[in-house]
């Protein structure tokens, strides 16, 4: 472990925990109206009665208490003279609140109760816990201080006690260890590791076991893998075609983040505005990569000030979710309902998001600008070197030289004139246009429909045809001073023939846009006129042509000249022009020494991948407020701000991405900590301190624990943003080692283990499952990082999902032990995820998940079952078994102990070996069978093993890869 | 192995946990699973204790439904109301005119046909023929004769709007009630609302046709049919034509159903070793869902085995229907999940987005689905089905009568139209007719004395029918009040409908 991971709380007496008075827990009975009464409030009544003003029926808001007073709905001190009180219990439903077709129910009886309680003490008001602040909490007392390894436990112990609950007993090393190495890195431990922690009788050996976890890759991995599930990570745009999109390399910078353990403050920080920060490093800039994750589209026909608005409504909504915990989206349309995020807060907040450079439609192309090349600084440091030598070679060219080499090629364009274009020509296909001799053809039959063609030299002309497999001509005259050959470029969607004073002397049959290539024709031209044919075909879709006269590099080069001339102080007019010299001048020698270097470096560039980032526009949009939340229904001005209920913007603060981010990792902020904090509990323990992850409102659920959450949040901070130190602060605990067997009492009264009465046991992520059954199998390849990887899938995922156009219409599956990677480097294509992991709960990352849905389904045990990288590991796993020394009985050991992390029971024992006849007499006599079964996957398969053990054996592995013990963590 | 105690004791506290929290950790689903799948023991008695779960949230239905299942055939692209159902004589005369700027009225178009200098008009080329339809008459595209004979049982609307003008977000709006991805699908929320019917298939089943044309053009992705915030085990099932009909559903060459059997024993037994030591009452569940997927091996099969259907059937839905894949093999697919208890079914068929070349190409998109719908109508019907089953015919919007790219007499493109579409439904308790009616260029959706209607999106607007209209009206017909199918999520009550939609009364029974 690296020693730089702080220390902290580990023992009293670190960070000011020791010197805080202990004060006994607070007796129960009081009524507090932000845990009591608000739920209530918010829950029955702020439909219509709560922040959101313009609702504000009867001119009632029950969330502020001069209108409840000035309203009489609350009598201070008297319940029965509040209306509120005489409106919610009255017996007439048309009388009583809430009203009956308002589709909330009426109060309970306890309910009213705790509101006539509430009023009787005086009907104060707090603020909402979450807007608070947190501060340490004092440690309380608890019935068995001796049981507590580090202050969190005695918030847990506290809960516990109050509850008449007793912990469970430490489980056994095996089991803790597997269960820290599954929270913490996604991955069994090293079985080297757990046996050195087994036999580790010196104390704290299970801390020492945890940081050889901490400094894992593996835990960067899985800690970014949950952060990637909140940003929505993906590797295609995710919207209509669906193209593939290149930001990989910010998947990378997390992952590493997270293993450097950037503080956590800094982390956010260069994700909002990496941009904005002084002097940007590349690092700096690839996370920005966060404010371009939304998705995006370019579909035929969408409008880009549309596009404008829902991109950034995504990336406000992200925000709130993942990094505040707040559910701001439903201030998009009218202040919100519950929380006091009014309307124009919520465009104060997309007023930082909506001035970015990146086109609001992203081209369909695969790196929608800005981007940038994602180098590491040794990689950084190469290209320099490289450009310095590009550069002495650009300055041994002499700018007279060049001035002299290109004045002479640049001439103006000769006089043209009578274009006509003939009619279109259809044809049954494509081959048949493009042969097809009609009428307007020199040599064909004359036609004489020729009309006058606007055409030009230079210039597009985009739909001429308007048909499939269709051919059209155009024709004109070029007027020469004297004869000469000249060199001409023809653009044309799709192929083109050229006729030079009737002579053919260019065909190109091509499918092609307009914009892609240009061919290079050579023709002798005659003084005087002369009579050019062009004829275009089209295939299919858009079709144009574009033709420009003498070689189009000759008029660029010339162009750089003319600047140069113009401007001769000018360095970087002199260094475009020693460019084109060296690009087509008559220094051979240099040109290739030139073009070698450039073809040098630009084969190392291309070897490093570009990532997509977030740069501000030099002057911002004006933001308005969009009228139910419809892009063309502008409403009143908004500038940049936070919801006041946050505070604001430190009063030096840039406003912008920046002062944004500076705000939102501030300290003071009531709600960064807590929300990052509960979903690390999370984590750990299958449900947050607050099970709502997603929202920390006021319709959020009341924390278990909040004391607890308090002390994570505010010794998070302290510890100087230390995600490690979070993590081993939980993990290291007497709650987080508890044995997570249920007793019936606890079952009873914790069956939710919210309390955490016991240690956590719930599903495993589908992506630690395909890991875990890889690495039992002895194929995971564990390499960090990289482009997205293609295993294994069934056929028509993608091709029947998407649209014949899209980048990723066609899943082409590949072949190397790439397909052996970690689950989160799987090509994420939005619109079709990686069909076993969404069986698996996997989010589609088309929108911010900061908690997954964990379901139980027939067709999970179909997916684990007989998905064929399951099946290839089981295969490979039984080679692996076979090949080890002893018995059956030795071997079913090994692969239980492989697989389950621990020796099987002497029952568990009897059942497999059961099975295992089961399964080799199955096969004894089958060989065709086993054989079958056996030729799945790529990995090879082992010599000399009979096939029809390998096909008991795989079949053992496959049943244990199917145990609940194995998919669940405990 | 068997104790009845004491998995009356995991029950109970399941029950609890069900009682606590609207959407627990896949327990409420679990519950629904398990019994339906009345495998006694254990799930017998969760199907005694626990009636709630079977049928879905308690308190749905709200009231009495007409319609007990869906069938959902999805024109993806937009099909052309002006060449199929829609017709309009005058335009005849009006080759090549410019559409009026009172019809148009500046309103937004897409950026494919923003540019255009003109936006002249494309009469259908098609010949329309009016049928009896048991009321006063409805005009047919020749497109459909298939469809045309069926017209007695549909419900022709012709006043569909929506807000969206491109694929994406309009395909999203109608399957979700959103235009933004997210949130759950139609099928979804009925699976989440009103449970299974059925005891070892999906609830909500999902089919992709092949297009005939080769130009399947639009995207059609799991998304439109996930469950968005609701629990992942209410999303749709993607039936395959290729391969297994549901993923991983084979087990590998080589095993046969003897060997996994064995296989599944020793995972129960060990998964029994599990419970005793951790009582986890999840573990129980999971040993449930791996006898479930034991049994969804030999029932989705035997669903997908077309070769028990008669000569008379497979006729009926004509010689597609005889290749895996098609519409019309698909339509029968949905008529055989019906009889099996399958609640929401959704054919997907692509190809109708027509911005140029229409004409022929609309031919061949019309010959895919016509006689597979008008089969599937007919065989619902004899069958005695169709009362209670509710068929849905409809694209994401219409198509323009002005012509995007050249313009002859023969052929001409569309571009994308969300102001007025047609649709239809039958069964379900839905009123076979025609609602609604478009002004002389099917542009405007107009009132009887052809006064252009200007719909509210917040409002019912009689005459008109908005997509939360049509989704509120589709969850009425199965008996839910489509305020009440909510989801509390990030604060607040989610629904289909969003915060619209009204029932349009005029189209039911």
């Amino acid at each position: 472990m690296k020693p730089s991971i702080p220390l902290l709380l580990v023992g009293s007496g670190v960070l000011g925990w020791g010197a805080l008075a202990q004060t006994p827990a607070k007796p129960k009975a009081e009524i507090s109206f932000d845990r009591d009464v608000m739920p209530i409030l918010s829950q029955k009544c702020y439909k219509c009665h709560g922040p959101d003003a313009a609702k504000a029926a009867a001119g009632l808001r029950l969330d502020q208490f001069s209108s409840v007073v000035a309203t009489h709905a609350v009598v201070v001190g008297k319940p029965s003279a509040s209306k509120i009180i005489q409106r919610v219990s009255d017996k007439d439903a048309d009388v009583r609140m809430p009203p009956s077709d308002s589709g909330v129910k009426p109060l309970t009886t306890a309910q009213i109760e705790i509101l006539k309680q509430w009023i009787s003490s005086g009907a104060k008001y707090e603020k909402h816990w979450s807007f608070v602040t947190p501060t340490m909490p004092a440690l309380p007392k608890v019935s068995n201080p001796l049981w507590c390894k580090n202050p969190l436990d005695r918030f847990v112990l506290a809960k516990l006690d109050a509850a008449g609950m007793k912990p469970e007993a430490e489980a056994d090393r095996e089991t803790l260890a597997m269960r820290a190495a599954q929270t913490l890195t996604g991955l069994p431990p090293d079985p080297g590791q757990v046996i050195a922690f087994v036999n580790d009788k010196q104390p704290g050996a299970y801390e020492r076991f945890v940081d050889k976890l901490l400094a894992s890759p593996a835990y960067g991995e899985q800690e970014a893998r949950y952060w990637l599930d909140a940003v929505r990570y993906g590797d295609t745009h995710g919207l209509q075609l669906d193209n593939e999109r290149g930001v990989y390399p910010y998947r990378d910078w997390v992952v590493s983040a997270f293993n450097r353990d950037l503080p956590f403050d800094k982390f956010v920080q260069w994700q909002l505005a990496g941009d904005l920060l002084p002097k940007p490093t590349t690092e700096q800039l690839v996370a920005t990569g966060y404010v371009r994750m939304n998705l995006t589209s370019n579909e035929g026909g969408a409008i880009a000030e549309e596009f404008l608005a829902r991109n950034t409504f995504d990336r406000v909504d992200t925000t709130g979710t993942a990094l505040l915990g707040l559910t701001v989206q439903c201030a998009r349309c009218h202040d919100h309902k519950y929380d006091p995020i009014a309307q124009k807060d919520y465009y104060g907040l997309y007023a930082f998001f909506n001035s970015t450079k990146d086109d609001p439609l992203d081209g369909n192309v695969t790196y929608p600008p800005p981007v940038v090349r994602a180098a590491t600084p040794e990689q950084e440091a190469k290209i320099s070197s490289m450009d310095r030598a590009i550069d002495a070679v650009l300055a041994k060219v002499n700018p007279d030289t060049a001035v002299q080499a290109f004045t002479a090629n640049n001439k103006p364009i000769p006089a043209t004139k009578n274009w006509q274009i003939s009619p279109v020509y259809s044809a049954p296909s494509f081959d048949a246009a493009f042969d097809q001799v009609s009428a307007a053809e020199p040599g064909g039959a004359g036609e004489k429909g020729w009309k006058p063609f606007a055409f030009e030299i230079g210039k597009d002309f985009a739909n001429i045809i308007g048909k499939d497999n269709a051919s059209v001509y155009i024709r004109g005259t070029i007027v020469m001073d004297k004869a000469e050959t000249i060199g001409f470029g023809v653009s044309s969607d799709d192929a083109v023939k050229v006729w030079l004073n009737g002579k053919l002397i260019h065909s190109h049959k091509i499918g092609r846009g307009i914009d892609q290539g240009i061919d290079r024709v050579t023709g002798d031209f005659k003084a005087g006129e002369n009579e050019i044919v062009i004829k275009v075909i089209n295939g299919i879709s858009t079709d144009g042509l574009n033709l420009r006269l003498y070689d189009p590099r000759d008029k660029e080069l010339g162009d750089k000249v003319i600047a140069y001339q113009k401007n001769p102080s000018s360095a970087v007019a002199l260094r475009e022009m020693r460019i084109a010299y060296l690009a087509v001048g008559p220094d051979e020698t240099s040109r290739k020494e030139y073009q070698r270097l450039m073809k040098a470096k630009a084969e190392f560039e291309s070897s490093i991948p570009m990532s997509l980032i977030a740069q501000e526009m030099e002057k911002p949009r004006q933001t308005y407020i969009l009228k139910r939340g419809l892009y063309d229904q502008l409403g009143d001005k908004v500038t940049r701000h936070v919801p006041g209920f946050l505070g604001t913007l430190a009063p030096a603060a840039q406003v912008n991405r920046l002062g944004l981010a500076q705000w939102m990792t501030s300290s003071t902020n009531p709600l960064f900590a807590r929300v990052f904090v509960n979903r690390v509990w999370q984590q750990h323990f299958g449900t947050g301190l607050v099970k709502t992850s997603e929202d920390f409102g006021s319709q959020g659920e009341w924390p278990v624990n909040q004391p607890l959450l308090d002390a994570l949040a505010v010794s998070f901070i302290k510890s100087g943003w230390s995600v490690k130190a979070l993590n081993r602060m939980i993990v290291t605990s007497a709650t987080f080692r508890q044995s997570s067997r249920i007793s019936k009492e606890k079952l009873a009264k914790d069956p939710e283990n919210r309390l955490v009465s016991r240690g956590p046991r719930f599903r495993l992520d589908a992506e630690v499952i395909r890991d875990k059954a890889l690495w039992a199998s002895g194929l995971l390849v564990h390499e960090v990082g990289g482009k997205g990887f293609k295993p294994y899938q069934p056929d028509g995922i993608w091709e029947n999902a998407s649209d014949p156009a899209s980048s990723t219409h066609i899943y082409v599956r590949e072949h190397d032990t790439g397909i052996y990677r970690r689950s989160m480097y799987l090509f994420w294509k939005r619109t079709a995820p990686p069909p076993a992991m969404v069986n698996l709960d996997a989010p589609l990352r088309d929108t911010c998940i900061v908690r997954r849905s964990t379901t139980n389904t027939p067709l999970q045990a179909l997916t684990t079952e007989n998905e064929t990288g399951f099946l290839e590991a089981s295969r490979v796993m039984a080679q692996r078994m076979l090949l080890g020394p002893g018995n059956d009985d030795m071997r079913i050991q090994r692969a239980f102990g492989l697989v389950i992390g621990r020796s099987a029971s002497a029952k568990e024992m009897t059942i497999l070996k059961t099975a295992l006849s089961g399964f080799q007499q199955r096969y004894a006599n089958d060989e065709a069978a086993a054989k079958k079964l056996v030729m799945v996957g790529d990995a090879p398969q082992t010599p000399n093993q009979r096939v029809s053990d390998q096909a008991a054996w795989m079949l053992l592995c496959s049943t244990l890869m199917n145990t609940d013990e194995f998919l669940t963590v405990h | 192995m068997n104790d009845p105690i004491r998995d009356a004791e995991l029950m109970m506290t399941r029950r609890q946990l069900f009682g606590r929290t609207a959407c627990g950790v896949g327990t409420a689903a679990l519950g629904r699973l398990l019994a339906a799948s009345g495998l006694g023991g254990l799930a017998g008695m969760a199907a005694a204790m626990d009636q709630q779960a079977h049928h879905g949230l308690p308190g749905i239905p709200n009231f009495a439904p007409k319609a007990k299942r869906v069938i959902f055939l999805f024109m993806s692209g937009g099909p052309s109301h002006l060449d199929l159902w829609d017709y309009k004589p005058k335009l005849r005369d009006m080759f090549n005119a410019d559409l009026p700027d009172q019809v148009r009225r500046g309103q937004r178009v897409t950026t494919m046909t923003s540019g255009q200098a003109r936006f002249p008009i494309a009469p259908s080329v098609f010949d329309f023929k009016k049928y009896d339809n048991g009321g006063d008459g409805i005009y047919v595209s020749e497109l459909l004769p298939h469809t045309a004979s069926v017209v007695k049982e549909l419900c022709v609307v012709k006043s569909m709007w929506t807000e969206a003008i491109n694929h994406d977000p309009a395909t999203t709006f109608l399957q979700t009630g959103s235009q933004i991805p997210g949130r759950p699908s139609m099928g979804s929320w009925l699976s989440y609302g009103l449970g299974s019917l059925n005891e070892n298939l999906p609830t909500y089943v999902v089919l992709h046709s092949k297009v005939s044309t080769g130009k399947p053009n639009q995207a059609v992705y799991p998304r439109l049919w996930g469950s968005g915030f609701l629990p992942s085990e209410y999303q749709g099932v993607a039936f395959r034509s290729q391969g297994d009909a549901v993923l991983y559903l084979q087990d590998p060459d080589g095993m046969d159903r003897g060997t996994r059997r064995k296989m599944l024993d020793a995972v129960e037994a060990l998964n029994h070793q599990s419970l005793d030591h951790f009582n986890d009452p999840e573990i129980a569940a999971r040993i449930k869902q791996y006898e479930l997927a034991y049994q969804l091996q030999a029932s989705v099969p035997d669903l997908m085995d077309l070769s028990k259907e008669s000569a008379e059937t497979m006729e009926l839905y004509g010689k597609d229907a005889h290749e895996p894949g098609t519409f019309a093999a698909n339509c029968l697919l949905a008529r055989r999940m019906v009889q099996r208890g399958v609640r929401f079914i959704q054919i997907f068929h692509r190809g109708w987005d027509l911005h140029s070349n229409l004409t022929p190409d609309i031919k061949g998109q019309a010959k895919d689905v016509d006689q597979g719908c008008a089969a599937l109508i007919k065989d619902l019907k004899r069958q005695g089905l169709l009362d209670e089953t509710l068929v849905v015919w409809a694209g994401e919007f219409g198509r323009t009568v002005y012509c995007q790219g050249p313009l002859t007499k023969e052929n001409y493109g569309r571009d994308h139209h969300p102001r007025a579409f047609t649709i239809w439904m039958a069964g379900g308790g839905v009123k076979p007719g025609v609602y609604g009616q478009t002004d002389d260029y099917g542009y405007n959706i107009v009132d009887k004395d052809g006064k252009i209607i200007d719909p509210s999106v917040e409002e019912f607007t009689p005459g008109a029918v908005h997509i939360h209209d049509l989704q509120a009206t589709i969850l009425n017909q199965l008996g839910i009040d489509h305020t009440k199918l909510t989801f509390h999520y990030q604060g607040r009550e989610f629904r289909l409908t969003d915060v619209n939609g009204h029932v349009v009364k005029d189209l039911l029974k």
